[in-house]
């Protein structure tokens, strides 16, 4: 090995990382370096090939050398980009992931499968997605880290993004309150009304409750009163705001509404013999799938309440992972 | 992080726009790499050569340097000289340097609190 070769190797190194058009340049001034280097340490005394491998080894890895001298980031997204990305992956994770699963969940009960491959391809899928959106995303984020002059923002934050601070919060916490009350309201109105019949066949109502009657015994008024304590929750959440303890509180009273509502719905207690035949019940090819949704809508609204439940009170906490921006 | 990398970082961020005053006012002669970056660690200047040989480069892109090659001696050399425009950032930097040393000065004697 010639003395010239080891230069000439770590030169070839360091510029095939950059834009050809810079190489040559950038070429003849890292052998002026290395050169001066190679003198100073002969005038120290070293012999001039050691000088040289010491010389090469004071400059260290050739790619970093040539990416300081352009500039160019080491990191995958710097910080120009960095709170984008994370919100937009945030959001998009948010998003997309559970409409996936549930999408591949209702395809797969509507197809019939058994309940150990709906739920290890719905796992999948939504771990598919989840590896695929962050992936997606972070290479966009990347090469736009890597365009010099790109048009795009760096950062499209608005004063309009800025949380709401707690004291104030419950002024916007008034439309949450008004929305649960008009809801409750108009449920526990809806399962006292169905008893004297909802069904219209040939424009004349029909005297067939939706609910079979024997609940009336217990289960109906089990879930009014629920209702009755979902309001009072309402308003308190309303006066005091979320924490830890209410969310909690909330998990118990969507697990005290939902089991048994599916319960009795997958058991065949729920709806009256009389509106099941109404209505023609099985409705053949599609009954599966009408199951399925009801089912789905049901326990996906329960869970979403419970999530924004513990994401409200990790936003009130102040800087919380889940409270996010 | 333990308290002398502290103090290294924090000395590292006072020094970083006082090493480009120094190359625009040292420049006004030309020179080359090595020899710029051996005067700047003479005059206690301390600069470290993988930052000095990145920031030339970044100077002259931006026109505040222009550099010539010297092919006259035995391996060719890259002379950068401080160019008008360097030479106007130069006297402004120079100014902010003494503005904020004076203000430093009164703040550390007491006179200003």
């Amino acid at each position: 090995m010639t003395t010239s070769t080891l230069t000439d190797r770590y030169v070839w190194a360091a510029a095939r990382s950059l834009p050809e058009a810079q190489r040559d340049e950038f070429g003849r001034e890292l052998r002026e370096r290395i050169g001066d280097v190679i003198d100073a340490h002969v005038e120290r005394g070293a012999a001039p090939a050691d000088a040289e491998h010491s010389a090469l080894v004071e400059l260290g890895d050739p790619l970093r050398l040539a990416a300081s001298y352009v500039d160019r980031p080491l990191q995958l997204i710097g910080p120009k980009y960095f709170l984008t990305w994370w919100r937009l992956l945030k959001l998009l994770v948010a998003i997309v992931v559970p409409l996936a699963a549930a999408g591949v969940l209702l395809g797969q009960v509507a197809s019939g499968a058994d309940v150990g491959g709906i739920i290890g391809t719905t796992i999948s899928t939504a771990l598919a997605v989840f590896v695929n959106l962050c992936f997606w995303v972070t290479l966009v984020f990347a090469v736009l880290e890597r365009s010099p002059g790109t048009a795009v923002p760096a950062s499209t934050w608005t004063p309009e993004q800025l949380p709401q601070p707690r004291d104030d919060a419950r002024a916007g916490r008034l439309g949450d309150l008004i929305a649960s009350l008009v809801f409750l309201g108009v449920f526990a109105v809806a399962i006292v009304w169905q008893q004297f019949g909802v069904v219209w066949i040939g424009g004349e109502r029909q005297p067939i409750p939706v609910l079979d009657p024997a609940l009336w015994s217990f289960w109906i008024p089990y879930f009014l009163a629920l209702i009755a304590l979902e309001a009072v929750f309402a308003i308190v959440i309303y006066l005091r705001g979320w924490n830890w303890t209410m969310a909690g509180l909330n998990v118990l009273l969507n697990a005290a509404f939902t089991i048994p509502a599916v319960w009795l719905f997958v058991s065949g207690q729920l709806l009256a013999p009389e509106f099941v035949e109404a209505i023609g019940w099985p409705w053949g090819e599609a009954s599966d799938v009408t199951v399925a949704v009801l089912l789905i809508a049901v326990i996906g609204v329960a869970v979403w309440d419970v999530v924004d439940g513990f994401i409200k009170a990790a936003r009130n906490r102040g800087g919380s992972a889940l409270g996010g921006y | 992080m333990n308290v002398d990398e502290t103090t290294a970082g924090h000395i590292q961020e006072l020094r970083r726009g006082t090493v480009v005053l120094a190359c625009l006012v040292r420049l006004r002669h030309p020179d080359y790499g090595y020899a710029l970056l051996e005067s700047l660690n003479g005059l206690g200047i301390l600069v470290d050569a993988n930052t000095l040989y990145p920031l030339l480069r970044r100077l002259e892109k931006q026109g505040l340097l222009s550099s010539e090659w010297n092919t006259e001696e035995a391996r060719p050399r890259k002379f950068y000289r401080t160019s008008p425009a360097g030479d106007r950032l130069a006297a402004a930097l120079m100014t902010d340097w003494r503005r904020i040393d004076a203000a430093l000065a009164r703040l550390d004697t007491g006179e200003e609190r």
